[in-house]
Order: structure tokens, then sequence, then C-alpha cells
């Protein structure tokens, strides 16, 4: 818990323990809030896009955080699960036309499901090793998914996903999605807030801390290593549901051991430990990104002699991307959010250099 | 039953256990550099490629003899090695396992930049540095860089796990492996071995690259071989040397009959989730693979 300015005292455990505890909070949160919601109206519909996209892939990091930095299992195959959430979710919508507020729970049911089943050999592999086992999901995931019969999830085609539709409404525009996805977010975060904090999360810190001493005070750790893969991996189905929604397409080629490691990056950038850090960590690199990739062909554009090609540059802005998660690895490993802290602090106490 | 079947079979078996050599000797890059700092480094793919194209460079654009470019591409990595080492690994020692992880990707992003940025991400021929033509052996028929390249692994893979067990030298680097302070207070030095285990893991890679690709189109896409041997690594356990060359058998004849006998049937998939789903089920019953070591913690 952070410090608080002078004079501010709480009588009872629950106020001492809210999230929000002081008017200037609060204040703050419904401004926050409010400017989510007029946000379409005052940005055009290219940075509408790019914020859906990366609040879904914030849901899937905020579940990874669960799992890896809450709960201390590394896990590589993060884009796998939200690629069954997002065939479970698509595969009900176009074939049995299912609302979406059944399917995306499903979706998330299914990622979840993969997720335990992944998560089984983590009761007795730690380490790298547990790495790679997410991996092998990453790699039977795709594969598995071609296999199917056709019908079910569409092959090696994909699968086309029909609008989603809430009585009148139909989200169809980057707009309607855009508070589509975020109305998702704001469920799926404000859960994984309080679900850290209660006896599951407090059991999920103890299991990351050192699991044999976690088992020796009576946590079952096979369930709560279980039940890490389950919700994160659940996060993941539920953002890979949104993702149907929102391409109205799906693939299997769309979920790779690529995104999967850019998911880990998010959440070391951001910061391990804390569900602020894995949105800091999601919205910091898919902006990195999308720079990126607006920055190349435009360099190319305006500078066509000195510049090669689009390639070259692309390739370029990759070199500066591995530099960058290297350099900020070397240089401040515990991410983005320690770096907010410092800085929230260092406002609280000032004029003051330390407290 | 007749004869053609035992004969098919044997070739099956043996073209899996050539292959099999290839994902041993990039498993044992893998495993050296892991014994040495307890880094996995997942960048290995792209190492490869890297190389393969550095090699490509000295044999098509500078048209060097075929011993001088091996001689020159070994020097490079063994340098290139050492710079990894001490630009990026050595600065964050004692750093968590995920750091490890992400600074490993993150060189792997790097490298496919760096690749791109050089030689224009564009498919190359990658030259024939092995006789060619095929390799008959009574009624069998081998691919002579898949022969070649088999041996030689056999024996490199060989000659570095005698090295391991019976050397001075490499007796220095397995104390480092088992634990880093009992090594430094041994007066072995730490630093210095954490150095040699990458300049052997880059030096492994180039050579990986001479055998994977003799003869073939160089892609980028082609990095996933290091994804390809990492079963192979869990399975003989992460600090095992000779375990990999027995894995490493294992992966590429299971592989071989799956895709030989079982893929007919499933289209293709059973020789690509092979790997996979055994690594799975050793790791189950066996956490620290077939040969890895058990290490007993204290809470």
């Amino acid at each position: 818990m952070a410090i608080l300015p002078c004079g501010i005292h709480f009588e009872s455990y629950r106020r001492h323990m809210g999230y929000l505890r002081t008017r200037s909070q609060w204040i703050a949160f419904l401004l926050f809030v409010i400017l989510l919601v007029i946000l379409p109206q005052i940005l055009s519909v290219r940075f509408i896009a790019m914020i859906n996209m990366a609040t879904m892939i914030c849901i899937a990091v905020v579940g990874l955080q669960i799992t890896t930095g809450y709960a201390g299992q590394i896990n590589l195959g993060q884009s796998a699960f939200m690629g069954m959430g997002a065939f479970v979710c698509g595969s009900l919508a176009a074939n049995f036309n299912l609302p979406f507020w059944i399917t995306i729970p499903a979706g998330g049911l299914g990622g979840a499901l993969l997720g335990a089943v992944f998560g089984i050999p983590a009761l007795r592999i730690k380490g790298f090793y547990l790495a790679i086992t997410t991996i092998a999901a990453q790699v039977i995931f795709p594969l598995m998914i071609m296999h199917m019969p056709n019908k079910w999830f569409g092959g090696a085609i994909g699968l086309h996903v029909p609008t989603a539709r809430l009585g009148p409404i139909t989200f169809n525009t980057d707009v309607s999605l855009y508070y589509f996805i975020m109305g998702t977010a704001g469920i799926m975060i404000f859960f994984a807030f309080n679900l850290v904090r209660c006896r599951v999360g407090r059991a999920l810190i103890a299991v990351r801390d050192n699991d044999i001493a976690a088992e020796m005070t009576g946590i079952n750790i096979f369930h709560y290593k279980t039940l890490a893969f389950a919700i994160g991996a659940g996060y993941a189905g539920v953002a890979g549901g949104l993702w149907a929604y929102y391409l109205r397409y799906v693939g299997a080629d769309q979920f790779t051991l690529y995104s999967s490691v850019w998911y880990m990056g998010m959440l070391i950038v951001g910061g391990l430990g804390s569900i602020v850090g894995a949105i800091f960590g999601a919205f910091f690199i898919r902006a990195l990104q999308e720079f990126i990739t607006t920055l190349g062909p435009l360099l190319v554009r305006y500078m066509p002699q000195a510049a090669g090609s689009a390639e070259f540059w692309f390739a370029s802005m990759n070199i500066l991307l591995g530099g960058i998660i290297v350099l900020f690895l070397i240089y401040e490993p515990r991410g983005l959010y320690h770096r907010w802290n410092i800085l929230k602090m260092s406002y609280r106490i000032w004029p003051f250099p330390y407290l | 039953m007749d004869v053609f079947f035992w004969v098919d079979l044997l070739q099956y078996t043996l073209d899996g256990a050539l292959k099999g050599m290839l994902y041993a000797v990039i498993a044992i890059a893998f495993i050296v550099v892991y014994r040495a700092g307890r880094i996995l480094n997942f960048a290995q793919g792209e190492v490869i490629i890297f190389m393969a194209y550095i090699i490509w460079s000295l044999h098509s654009v500078a048209t060097l003899p075929v011993p001088a470019v091996i001689l020159i591409s070994l020097i490079m990595a063994a340098l290139l090695g050492l710079a990894t080492e001490r630009g990026i690994f050595r600065p964050l020692i004692g750093q968590p396992i995920w750091a490890i992880v992400m600074v490993t990707i993150g060189l792997m992003i790097l490298i496919q930049g760096v690749t791109q940025v050089v030689w224009g991400g564009r498919e190359r021929p990658f030259p024939v540095l092995f006789p060619g033509g095929a390799v008959k052996l009574g009624p069998l028929l081998f691919t002579s860089s898949i022969f070649y390249g088999g041996l030689i692994s056999l024996f490199i893979v060989s000659a570095l796990a005698l090295a391991f067990e019976r050397t001075r030298w490499g007796l220095k680097l397995t104390a480092v492996a088992e634990n880093h302070q009992v090594a430094q207070a041994m007066g072995i030095s730490v630093k210095r071995s954490i150095a040699i285990a990458w300049m052997i893991g880059w030096g492994l890679s180039t050579f990986a690259a001479v055998v994977f690709f003799n003869g073939r189109v160089l892609t980028f896409a082609a990095a996933t071989i290091g994804l390809h041997a990492l079963p192979v690594v869990l399975l003989a356990g992460l600090e095992s040397i000779g375990g990999a060359l027995l894995a490493g058998i294992i992966v590429g004849v299971g592989e071989s009959w799956a895709a030989a006998f079982l893929d007919p049937y499933t289209a293709g998939i059973s020789s690509q989730i092979f790997p996979y789903v055994l690594m799975l089920i050793v790791l189950v019953i066996r956490p620290q693979g077939l040969f890895g070591w058990k290490i007993i913690e204290r809470v």
C-alpha cells in the first residue's frame, strides 16, 4: 500500500483495503471513466481501432499476469489459449447463432479448459521445463484445430463469425465495438483486481514465492497451479471471444508462438506481479508496435532516396524493438509499474526528495 | 512381412537416426549454454539462420574455398558468442528466470532484424559444402548431406560428451554447471566458463547451419528448427550432453516412423506432434527428463 497524505485515517478494515480510498482518488477514477466513455468522440476511428486491439490484448495479458505474475508459472502458450476461446466462441456464434453473452463466456471456458490441461504438468515441472511444455500447447493447438472436422472450427480455411447483437444494437463499427470491448475489459479487470487479494490470490502468491513451503502451510498446490492456468487461460479465452467478434474471422494462423512471446514481453515491460503493470505493458508495447508499423512506410514515402525499401525499415524497427526489450531488462527489470510508483511517490512527498 | 518391409523399416530408422543427430547438435548448443549460466537461449534458431547467412556470404559473395569458409565462420561464431555473453547476459547475472527468458526473446527479435537489414530478407541458395548426390549402402539409399552431416554430428557430439566427462577443461565447465559458488571457491573462473559455453553454443549452431542447409534454400522461416530441437533438449534433460545424443536418436527415429506409418492415416500431423507428446509424457513421469540432474530443493 502506497503512503497517503497526512491526516487520512480509516476506521474500518474495509475502507483501509479499498483501492479507491480518498475523495481525490474517486474523482480521478470518475474522470478516467468519463474520458474512456467520450474517447470515440475525440479521437479518429483509426486510433479507436488501435485502442480496441490493445484492449483485447490487454485482457489476455492480465490473464497472463495471474498465471505468471501472481502464481509464478511461466506460460508461453497464452496465444493458443486465446485462439481456443476465439474458435469456441466463433464456432458457437456461426453454427448455432447463439448471442454473445453466451458465446464469450463459453469461449472463456474453452480457453480455461485447454489451459487447465496444459497446466497439469506444472505440478511436477518448473521453470524452463514448464515454459517449453506450454510452447508444446502452442505447437499442438493449430494442428489440432486444422484437423478437426471442417464443420466445427472451419479447418484450414478459418471461421467467419456473425456480428454481435444486443437487442436493437449491432456491434459492427469500430466505435460500437469500442464500447463492447471496453465494457468486457472493465468487468474482467475488476474481477482480476479482486481475485488477487482474496484467498485464491493469496494462495497463488504463496505458490509463486515457494511452492514447497506453500504446500507445507496447507495449500493444495495441484489445485492452485491448475486453477492459475485455468483462470489465466480463461482471460485469454474471453479476449479470444472478443477477437472473434472484432475481426469477424478466426484462423489458426492468427494465434502464433510469436504473439505469445509478445504477451510475455508486455508483462515484463509492464512489471510482474501487478494488474496495473499488465495493463501498462500491453498498452505501451502495442503503442510502440503501432508507432513502428506506421513510421516505417512513412519514412519510405518521404525519404525515398535515403531509405532502401519498406522491408529495410521494417527490419530496422525490429532491431529497435528487440533492443528496447533487452535494454529494459538490463536497466529496469522491475518494469514500468515500478517507475510509475516511483513517480507517484515523489509527487506525494514533494518537495522532499525521499521519505 | 516380406523382406522389403524390413529394408524399408531399416531405411526409415537410419534416416530418422541421422536426422536425430542434427537435433542432437542443436540440443547440445542449448544444453551447453544452459549448463553454464542457467540460460535457455530461445534465440537458438535465429543464431543458426544468422550463421547460415554469414556462411552464404563467405561462400557466394566472397567466393572463398570451403575450408576457409568453415574456419572463418567458426571464428566469427566464437567472437559473436563472446559478444552476446559480455554485452547482454553478463549484466543480467542474478536476475530472475523471466528476465532471462525475455532477454533471449529480445535477442531473437534483434537477430531477426539484423539479418533482415544486412541480407534483405530474400531467399538464398545455400552452398553445397558436402559432396552431392546420394550415398548407397547395399539396398539403402541416403541423401549425402544427411548421411555425412549425421556422421560428423555423431562424431562431434560424442567428442563433446567425452570432453565434458573426461578432460580437465570439460570438468571445469561441468563444475560450473553444478554450482557457481562452489566452482568459484575451487578456483574455476565462472565468468570465463560461461563465455566459453556461449562460444561453443554459437560454434555448434554454425555447424548445425552447415548440416541443415547444405544444398537447400535458406529462408527465415527455417528458424523454427530451433523450436523443433526443444523436445529433444527436455527429453534428454537440460543438463545432460550424452543424453542429448540418445534423445536425438529417439525423437528422430520416432518422428521418422510416425511419418512413415501413422501420417497416411492422420493427414500428416502425427510426425509433427510426436516429439511434443513424447516430451510431455516423459516430463510428467520424470520431471528432470531422461538424463537431467535431479535437484533436491531445500525450503
